[in-house]
């Protein structure tokens, strides 16, 4: 697959592009972006709740804020960056790389622990439960 | 880090795991879309990707793959199902119907 692999890399990288423009012009605070689900109908926080205008907060370098609105999207970058560039990689010489460290089973555990205690920490109520909520 | 293809070096004797390179883990895209998403679909995903490592480290290559065909089951099931909330939603926006939702919860923004 010496053509699909570099156009499918292009398509990614264009949507990307186009996301990461919407997400730097319109603030989903004050514009009316897709709602969590979950939160719509339970009040409960997902994981995932914040990440919206965390990467707002993100794409114009407010680090801090974007981490007070979801601290695991801003620890995951570290991870996302490191899985982009596999990708990239596997896409341009057109064979798996699979990044030694995305294979350690103690990380993928560690990002799973993470993933829940965020997920219950953050609708706990006292002040970790509001530092951790969006 | 590492040169090799093979993350545990260890797994197996003879230093490769018999069943070749690791199946793929969907570690990062699990992430993506529980961070994304808003589902708990993604947590399952991130579940079974840290078992893809552990089955695959432990030289249980069958085992990983089964694991690494639910990560990737999970992980598109929570990317469309949040694709298709996303499209709903500005569907309701264009017709107007979502301005009663806007209404109900404005002041709950931030």
């Amino acid at each position: 697959m010496p053509l699909r692999q570099p156009g499918r890399l292009l398509g990614l990288a264009g949507a990307g592009l186009l996301l990461g423009v919407v997400y730097f012009v319109f603030d989903p605070a004050r514009y009316p972006f897709p709602r969590c689900p979950l939160n719509l109908l339970t009040g409960l926080y997902c994981p995932g709740c914040g990440s919206q205008r965390a990467t707002y907060a993100l794409l114009h370098g407010h680090v801090a804020q974007a981490a007070g609105l979801n601290l695991l999207a801003v620890a995951s970058l570290p991870l996302l960056a490191l899985g982009a560039a596999d990708g990239i990689w596997a896409a341009l010489t057109g064979r798996p790389r699979r990044a030694a460290l995305l294979y350690r089973p103690w990380l993928a555990w560690l990002v799973a622990g993470l993933t829940v205690a965020f997920a219950v920490l953050r609708n706990l109520p006292g002040p970790l439960g509001s530092w951790l909520a969006p | 880090m590492e040169q090799s293809y093979n993350p545990n070096p260890n797994a197996g004797f003879g230093g490769m795991n018999p069943g070749g390179p690791p199946p793929k883990n969907w570690l990062v895209e699990s992430i993506l879309v529980t961070l994304f998403c808003c589902l708990p679909f993604g947590i399952v995903g991130i579940v079974n990707a840290a078992s893809v490592n552990s089955k695959y480290a432990a030289g249980d290559y069958a085992g990983a793959q089964q694991s690494s065909a639910a990560a990737g089951k999970w992980t598109k099931i929570g990317f469309f199902i949040g694709i298709g909330v996303g499209v709903l939603y500005a569907i309701a926006m264009f017709m107007g119907i979502g301005s009663g939702i806007m209404a109900g919860m404005a002041g709950r923004q931030y």
